[in-house]
């Protein structure tokens, strides 16, 4: 017998959920989700557990990830339950489920503590330029060590066994037998969707949204190889500095009309915009055009004198790295993905 | 061009002709009072006399709808205007109010025509039946309904072209394209509202397909096809004429449901779509009817019962909202809904669907008043001030209102709040 949990509710308010008590069970979201199906059937049933505090149920359950926030269910609810919104909170409160470390809900739940931390890390940053009394050469030198190191710490610390939890939740806890070969059978699946999101395309209307988000994932991910791996900052290719402005491009670009988009408050995805939001965009954003800033320096011989725009850089990009990956939306990337690999391995041992 | 006759005095004021307002005016009418009904459409008997039979002693509405309104028709002390709109209603002093009246012509006469209907043959044009919510076409120049009364012709001058066809058929000479707009004051000493409610236009659920899928049909236009004076005189789909054999019913179209503005129940759409869907198992026997609700609201003397008839007879009751319904090649529809019971979203071929529309105010209401503002409820009905003690009264005092002029109710709520409306006004009368 499960038991029902009405503080639950409260619980969700605090990661953006809201009105969904609301909800008189008419399964009009479900029906009208074109990413609705008779396997996986949601978003009611997911208002039915957050209402009931099904907890375990929720926690279990694949199907917040599997909803790529069209706001079709938002806007054909006839009680202004607002199911769309409630899904995003669902994958807001799974992640910080998932988190060991317990600080993605500090996060989301706190503005508070969102912004000290902000301000801590960049507090540290300033401080270590200081300790290197400024110089740039050492500044950029250690910029390139910290990314190294910040993505294979992040990695092994925090993420790889939020991973290995979502596994435990999803997989083990409910007792669903995987056999093992399995895992490999699936893992076709983890990549395409890892790099297409092609199952968002099943939303309607969506085209566009999709191919803005496939560009900035290549984008953003490419930034990533070239500054960390080209060392782009440091390049004498030609080929390397062009790809990097084109990549710092995209991805400022892109997220400037995500950003756009959520001021204006466009479409249902982009109406409801918690802190961890606008971090996340906001961030990217900043990641993309402080490095193209950085890069367009040096090219201009500006560096020495400007370094500023050096110090500004590396400060959104120990923010990034220490607050946004590990602990905040960044995570949604992996988990989404992740989300699709287990419900195939699900799939295939039915 | 428009004419004034020197002003008329009536005790009360009647808005509307439909069943609660010709049972109001009635009742006053019976006590002595001298009344006159103004009623809009063409005919006195408003919704009621439209439909096939009432929920739940499935009695032939017709039958209890003609009787009165040849009783309110004969009634010395009832002076009805049909084709007639009231406005600009305001007090003078106490217990007197003038209004303006405004005749629409029929360019027939009525008290010389015969309804022979040689001027339907004679008329040229078609056009789609408004009292047949469209399902078959009349000419320009008919006759409203078979059981409408007055029972006259009346020249529809929006889509006739004036060609005289039916002015030469005529046999008594009654068809006069010479009448004009007439503009009336009229001094009256209490008003009742009795103005009705809309249905919902299921066009603003383009999900549904209304309007775009043939056999998408409102659970008026059901009404009709089963109604004794049915249109095609058996039941069938407009796409192709094929007896339906799988029939489906969409509940809460329209009401329950905040995002089309209409958040309260209509009341009455559980049970008609229940009346219905028996009346259909006793004309197809073969067929299935399946009725998808969010919830069946039985809340009513015997409504339990009935519901619980039509459940033996096999009418299948699915827990779940239509979300959308798309065409298939033959002209079937593909419902998309939530098996609430089970949680699993599914789609099932119907080959016609009933959109079983709600009830929504009668936004002229309001306006009929121009000194005193008359308040509406948040749903923009009409506001009831002393709802519990004086159902009836209104903001304004000497103005009392009757049956869904107030809200969503069924007939025989209405046809009590009509009582309850012309006693208020006869005790104000006698005050």
């Amino acid at each position: 017998m499960a038991n029902i949990n009405p503080k639950f509710g409260e619980k969700l308010k605090e990661y953006g959920a809201e009105n969904f008590n609301a909800c008189y069970n008419c399964g009009t979201c479900t029906a009208v989700c074109s990413l609705s199906t008779p396997e996986d059937s949601f978003p009611r049933n997911m208002v039915r557990c957050s209402t009931l505090g099904q907890d375990q149920e929720i926690e279990a359950s694949l199907k917040p990830w599997l909803c790529y926030y069209c706001g079709e269910c938002s806007l054909h609810c006839p009680q202004d339950a607002n199911p769309g919104e409630l899904m995003m909170s669902l994958r807001r409160w799974l992640t910080a489920k998932y988190d060991w470390t317990g600080f993605s809900g500090l996060l989301y739940k706190s503005l508070a503590v969102t912004l000290i931390s902000l301000i801590v890390v960049a507090l540290g940053v300033v401080g270590f330029a200081y300790q290197q009394n400024f110089e740039l050469e050492s500044l950029m030198h250690y910029g390139h060590y910290f990314e190294m190191i910040a993505i294979g710490s992040v990695f092994a610390v925090v993420l790889v066994p939020n991973i290995i939890r979502m596994w435990y939740f999803v997989i083990i806890k409910p007792k669903k037998k995987v056999a093992f070969a399995t895992y490999f059978k699936a893992s076709g699946d983890f990549f395409v969707h890892m790099f297409t999101q092609k199952r968002s395309l099943g939303c309607d209307d969506n085209q566009v949204r999709w191919f803005e988000h496939l560009i900035l994932v290549f984008g953003y991910l490419a930034l990533l190889f070239t500054t960390v791996f080209l060392d782009w900052f440091d390049s004498k290719n030609l080929f390397v500095i062009a790809l990097g402005y084109i990549e710092s491009i995209a991805v400022f670009v892109i997220t400037a009309d995500f950003v756009n988009s959520r001021l204006k408050k466009q479409k249902a995805v982009s109406t409801h915009s918690q802190p961890s939001d606008w971090l996340f965009v906001v961030g990217l954003l900043l990641m993309g055009f402080t490095a193209f800033l950085v890069r367009l320096a040096i090219d201009m011989n500006m560096i020495q004198s400007q370094l500023w725009i050096f110090i500004v850089h590396l400060i959104v990009l120990a923010q990034w790295a220490l607050i946004v990956v590990p602990f905040g939306k960044w995570t949604h990337f992996l988990y989404r993905s992740f989300a699709m690999y287990f419900a195939k391995l699900i799939e295939l041992s039915k | 061009m428009s004419s004034t006759k020197n002003s008329v005095s009536y005790d009360a004021l009647v808005v509307g002709a439909g069943i609660a307002g010709g049972e109001a005016a009635l009742n006053l009418a019976v006590n002595g009072f001298k009344v006159l009904l103004v009623e809009k459409d063409l005919s006195v008997g408003g919704n009621m006399i439209k439909l096939s039979k009432v929920f739940p002693t499935l009695d032939c509405s017709a039958c209890i709808t003609t009787p009165k309104v040849s009783e309110i028709s004969r009634h010395p002390n009832i002076t009805i205007f049909t084709g007639s709109e009231a406005s600009n209603i305001r007090r003078v002093a106490d217990n007197h109010f003038v209004a303006n009246i405004t005749r629409q012509p029929r360019y027939v006469r009525v008290e010389d025509c015969t309804a022979c209907q040689l001027c339907e043959k004679a008329c040229p044009v078609s056009v789609r039946d408004q009292y047949q919510f469209g399902l078959i076409g009349r000419k320009a120049a008919y006759i409203p309904f078979s059981i409408a009364s007055p029972k006259a012709a009346a020249i529809d001058i929006e889509n006739c072209t004036l060609c005289g066809a039916c002015e030469r058929a005529c046999p008594t000479n009654c068809i006069d394209f010479t009448q004009e707009v007439e503009h009336l004051e009229m001094q009256f000493k209490t008003v009742i509202l009795a103005t009705g409610f809309e249905m919902f236009d299921a066009n603003r659920i383009p999900r549904y397909g209304f309007g775009k899928y043939k056999n998408v049909l409102t659970s008026l236009q059901m009404e009709r096809e089963i109604a004794p004076t049915r249109p095609f005189n058996t039941i069938l789909r407009p796409s192709d004429g094929k007896v339906p054999d799988k029939i489906a019913y969409v509940l809460c179209v329209g009401s329950r449901d905040a995002s089309v503005g209409n958040p309260i129940c209509s009341q009455i759409c559980c049970m008609y779509s229940i009346k219905q869907s028996q009346l259909l198992m006793g004309a197809l026997p073969m067929a299935d009817v399946t009725i998808y609700y969010i919830n069946i609201r039985a809340f009513g003397k015997g409504f339990e019962d009935f519901y619980q008839q039509a459940k033996g007879m096999g009418v299948n009751f699915v827990k779940g909202k239509v979300g959308s319904i798309s065409e298939t090649e033959n002209g079937n529809l593909m419902l998309r809904y939530e098996d609430i019971n089970e949680g699993i979203v599914k789609e099932e071929e119907h080959d016609m669907v009933i959109l079983s529309v709600g009830v929504l105010p009668n936004e002229g209401t309001t306006s009929l008043f121009s000194e005193e503002q008359l308040m509406l409820d948040p749903y923009r009905f009409v506001h009831q001030t002393d709802g519990l003690a004086n159902p009836s009264h209104t903001s304004i005092d000497g103005v009392f209102v009757a049956g869904t002029a107030t809200g969503p109710m069924d007939i025989p709520d209405a046809i009590l709040s009509a009582g309850s409306a012309s006693s208020e006004a006869i005790s104000y009368l006698l005050k």
